[in-house]
């Protein structure tokens, strides 16, 4: 490999990587210590090594805090409305690239304007009709909103990948006579795995991290997910930062586990979904 | 024409995926009364665990026809669920609630019930102070404790090693700072990044000794205006700590429970805050460890601000209610719910929970003659301490949110050197304008 | 957007068979009724549900900004909703936490756009060229931050920019008389918060550009750099030509994940000292959440921030027709 670039250039760059490096590994590191100290050692000795490592923090968060089957909603929530993002993102999307419609500007500019709309600007809005349809405490009132939020990113990106899918593949196949919801499954479906990948990643993050609305729209604690259990445990008044720690880790090593199994998908992934606006 | 048979089988899929997630949803059909509660939780707290098993599933096993489905939160996701469902009425039956503050919206649409007339007989068990009316001028939740909102904390032993003793009045405070500041110590901490702490644990304090709870009441009542030379001289003090400097800006950043490690190992000779932080340095029952041991508990003093220059109220502190539990307004007095959800409030004020509670320096009970023999030297101070002062008005407890937000920002603003005495006090009297036009 | 590739069958190649964008309903019925019906089938799931849980809502909130609604049932005689025109947005304008916002605001899309993108440029253009080594660890270093939740990061960074941190405790080893004046300066409040922001977050764009670089054949540089062009005329003049589009889709991006910003700031500061790190969103949140509930006003807040967004969005597209960027 040459190395065209000079001296100073690289100092400069190394030292750029490596502060990027010491600030990732740094707090990941200071939670799982912090996660080991009592409370009472944490605040004398916030940032050093546990002197004295205590196991019982995260049993006892996962059993105050009833982790098990908050685990068990946040998979279900995470992956239901992941599938379903992906299902209608694409099929939407297909439509939207491949069939003509003068309906599709509207359509289709009505989604792009909800990459710009935040939970919590629909969040009273949106529990006053979850409330008026009888939807609070169900699984379904939660998946919807989710679904519904994760779409406007999805349709963007998959409107735009499927346009770059050459119309010539769409038309051959209408030659043969298959119809348009075959053309999608047997073409365009498989062609767009990669825009699939992207958009399955931005969503998993997304909801597996998402507490305001599953706190809002669900009073049950057999329908709560993750995230609402580890708010139990942190913030500026919690009086114990070794379960408060404990508690946080437990949200947090799913996902990196998450990004260590598809690294390289992500790279792929993002790299079909990018494309040009 | 063919739609393929793929997209029927993802749709089925789909609608299999669908109904399986709605069935986990269905609640069974019920008998016994079902009471919606919203439970204010901190599950980090060193009596979570006991807490319920002991005083929930207690009380479960006890009435076997009450059936309670509770709601946990704790911080900000509470207070969004408390918000979400007074805006849309759709209020639980039993509700944790504070006797103002963060509470203000249940207590102004009176959205709970008074519980005086409940009480009934039982009204004799309780301290009086206990029972005072809220903000909404009747009994709207019943207080688990007392709480006295200001207290100085002393750490005797870095007083003595300085040749320092606890000050009388503010010119000796100050004249001790240079001292302590010589030493490499801080005069007084304060964890007050939040905005409510200045108010609560110093400022409330400050008004009840230069003008006392007759004269709140005036600006309450519109008869006496915030931009009025008295008013203005207690945010004029409030600004001298910081040009003395008794109270350093530091405070405004510092977070709030990042004061407990610094005050344990002598950072500072004094802290301010709630009598609450007590339950900070007690014994952890589920570790064993204090972050002050109780051998050392003994030095630790706790005391009110020294005399201010000028004050009609001498040692005072501020003083509210505790948290409780209150009622929804919509259940129909004399119903059988009515019934149930007393007693579960009751059960959550029996003597028992109020000792758990005073033994882990949790609240100090509003109930009468609760004590316990098991007390740290620490907690033992504290409960002296609440014979010895007595308190005035808590602002946010009296004023309304709107009215005490620019009090709340403005001390702080106060502090950074943003914001003169004036200008708060001309803030705070527009929003209170603001306020009682939209009453009209 | 061009208009060729939303249609079909424009193309060449149908043999024989028309294409159903140039057909007569009439001639070929059929067709056209299968294509309106497939069609349909494609785009309704989605638009119902998006419809129903996003865009009827928002539409609700954008209502209710106009109306004194503050809580309560709807459309009950007892609490009846007046419709009273621009006040909420009148409100909002004066109240000088609302300039606060706004401003920090600014700052973090400045950071997002002139900070996050290009850095996340440099490192990705670096390491998808294999300058350092190390590639698939300096990649990972630098996206992780973006999976780690935000209560974390923001606890975290608290402590560590606490008077009492080791941000201080280093800088007295250097000098006993610095203070840290960080959060109290309201100058400098917002750098603690910005420097978090700019390491969270360019994991994103790095991402982005390291996908987009790699479709870039890399014999098209190697031909460059044989005629005699340098790294950075290489650079200059073949590839940033080639990712203008990402670079707007991701100024895009960083426009309206500005505005949303929340949840960070809301555990690393909560808008504190005195509200000036507030951001609109916790301005918003603040208004219907904390103390006295205002919700008009924070359906007001909302308003403007999704219109601002749409400004923002229009300008920077503006600029890029003026600088002629687009290629295809």
């Amino acid at each position: 490999m040459k190395r065209e670039t000079s001296l100073p250039a690289r100092v400069l760059l190394y030292s750029v990587l490596l502060i990027f490096t010491f600030m990732t590994l740094y707090p990941v590191f200071w939670l799982i210590m912090s996660s080991f100290k009592t409370t009472q050692e944490f605040q004398v000795n916030r940032l050093g090594l546990p002197r004295r490592w205590i196991l019982t923090n995260y049993p006892l968060a996962w059993k105050i805090g009833g982790f098990g089957h908050l685990f068990i909603n946040s998979i279900i929530y995470t992956v239901g409305s992941t599938l379903a993002v992906v299902l209608l993102s694409l099929s939407a999307g297909f439509a939207f690239a491949k069939i003509k419609s003068r309906a599709t500007p509207f359509l289709h500019g009505s989604f792009v304007i909800g990459i710009l709309l935040s939970a919590e600007a629909v969040l009273i809005p949106l529990f006053l009709m979850a409330n008026a349809a009888g939807l609070t405490d169900t699984r379904i009132g939660i998946l919807l909103p989710y679904i519904g939020m994760g779409m406007p990113k999805g349709i963007y990106l998959c409107t735009e990948y499927i346009k770059s899918i050459p119309d010539s593949l769409v038309e051959s196949a209408r030659i043969d006579g298959a119809s348009y919801p075959r053309i999608f499954a047997s073409i365009i479906a498989p062609m767009a795995k990669p825009v699939a990948t992207t958009l399955a990643i931005l969503n998993v993050t997304g909801v597996w991290n998402e507490f305001m609305l599953v706190n809002v729209l669900t009073s049950k604690a057999s329908l709560k997910s993750l995230p609402v259990g580890i708010l139990k445990f942190s913030g500026a008044l919690s009086s114990d930062y070794g379960k408060q720690f404990a508690a946080l880790a437990v949200g947090m090593l799913p996902m990196l586990i998450f990004y260590a199994i598809f690294r390289n998908q992500i790279t792929k992934g993002v790299s079909a979904g990018a494309v040009k606006g | 024409m063919s739609f393929g048979k793929s997209v029927l089988r993802v749709v089925a899929a789909f609608t299999l995926l669908v109904s399986l997630f709605l069935v986990g949803a269905s609640a069974a059909a019920a008998d016994p009364i079902v009471l919606r509660v919203l439970y204010y939780f901190d599950a980090t707290s060193p009596g979570a665990q006991r807490e319920l098993t002991e005083v929930w599933e207690a009380f479960d096993k006890a009435n076997p026809d009450i059936k309670v489905v509770r709601e946990d939160l704790f911080n900000e996701p509470f207070h969004q669920k408390t918000e979400i469902y007074a805006a849309t009425g759709q209020l639980p039956d039993v509700i944790y609630m504070w006797p103002g503050g963060r509470s203000s919206t249940l207590h102004t649409k009176k959205l709970v019930k008074d519980l005086a007339p409940l009480l009934g007989e039982a009204r004799s068990e309780f301290s009086e102070a206990a029972l005072a009316p809220q903000a909404a001028g009747y009994l709207a939740e019943l207080p688990i404790g007392i709480t006295l909102t200001h207290v100085l904390f002393a750490n005797q032993k870095l007083l003595k090693d300085l040749g320092l003793t606890i000050p009388k009045t503010y010119e000796e405070l100050k004249a001790m700072v240079p001292k302590i500041k010589a030493a490499g110590k801080d005069a007084i901490l304060m964890g007050a990044q939040d905005d409510w702490v200045m108010q609560s644990c110093l400022y409330s304090m400050i008004v009840g000794r230069m003008l006392g709870d007759a004269y709140v009441d005036k600006l309450i009542e519109g008869t006496a205006k915030f931009t009025d030379a008295p008013f203005v001289n207690t945010l004029k003090f409030y600004k001298q700590l910081y040009t003395d400097g008794v109270l350093s800006a530091k405070s405004l950043q510092t977070p709030y429970n990042e004061v407990n490690g610094l005050f344990a190992s002598g950072k500072a000779v004094f802290m301010i805050d709630g009598d609450w932080k007590v339950g900070n340095f007690l014994t952890d029952i589920t570790t064993g460890q204090a972050l002050i041991p109780p051998e050392q508990q003994k030095g630790i003093v706790m005391t009110v601000f020294p005399e201010i220059p000028g004050e009609i109220n001498h040692r005072t502190s501020s003083s509210v209610v505790g948290v409780g539990f209150g009622m929804n307004a919509n259940i129909p007095a004399g119903s059988e719910k009515e019934k149930a959800a007393w007693k579960l409030i009751m059960w959550l004020n029996s003597p028992e929970v109020q000792r758990e509670r005073l033994e882990t320096g949790a609240a100090f009970p509003s109930r009468k003659g609760v004590t316990s023999d098991r007390l740290e030297p620490l907690a033992q101070t504290r409960a002296k301490f609440y014979g010895e002062y007595g308190g005035t008005y808590v602002l946010d407890n009296v004023l309304e949110a709107s009215v005490y937000l620019p009090i709340n920002v403005g001390l702080q603003e106060i502090g950074l050197g943003l914001a003169t005495p004036e200008q708060v006090a001309a803030n705070t009297q527009k929003a209170y304008d603001a306020w009682k036009a939209a009453q009209k | 957007m061009k208009a060729s590739a939303a249609g079909v069958g424009l193309g060449p190649g149908a043999t024989g068979v028309v294409s159903p964008g140039s057909m007569k309903p009439t001639k070929v019925s059929g067709a056209k009724h299968e294509e309106r019906w497939a069609y349909a089938l494609l785009v309704m799931p989605a638009v119902l549900v998006y419809w129903a849980v996003m865009a009827f809502p928002a539409f609700f909130s954008v209502g209710l900004s106009l109306t004194n609604y503050n809580g309560g049932p709807l459309w009950s005689s007892m609490n009846p909703v007046k419709f009273i025109g621009l006040s909420n947005y009148i409100k909002m304008l004066r109240d000088p936490f609302f300039s606060v916002s706004l401003k920090n605001n600014m700052l973090i899309i400045l950071v997002s756009v002139f900070g996050q993108i290009p850095l996340g440029f440099i490192l990705a253009y670096v390491l998808s060229r294999r300058l350092v080594g190390l590639r698939d660890f300096f990649q990972s270093m630098i996206y992780v931050p973006t999976v780690i939740s935000t209560i974390v990061v923001g606890i975290l960074w608290q402590s560590i920019f606490s008077p009492y941190g080791p941000i201080t405790e280093i800088m007295q080893q250097l000098n006993p008389m610095w203070e840290n004046t960080l959060f109290i300066n309201p100058r400098t409040a917002m750098i603690p918060v910005l420097i978090v922001i700019l390491w969270m977050y360019t994991g994103t764009y790095l991402i982005i550009f390291l996908a987009n670089l790699q479709k870039i054949d890399p014999e098209v540089i190697e031909a460059a750099k044989i005629d005699g062009a340098t790294e950075w005329q290489a650079l200059r003049y073949v590839i940033l030509p080639a990712l203008s589009g990402v670079v707007v889709t991701s100024a895009i991006l960083a426009i309206s994940g500005s505005l949303q910003s929340f949840s960070l700031i809301f555990a690393m500061t909560a808008g504190n000292p005195a509200r000036r790190t507030s951001v609109l969103s916790l301005y918003m949140y603040d208004a219907a959440f904390r103390g006295a509930p205002d919700y008009g006003l924070a359906n007001a807040i909302s308003t403007f921030i999704v219109a601002l967004s749409l400004v923002l969005i229009a300008l920077l597209k503006f600029v890029e027709n003026r600088a002629g960027g687009r290629e295809e």
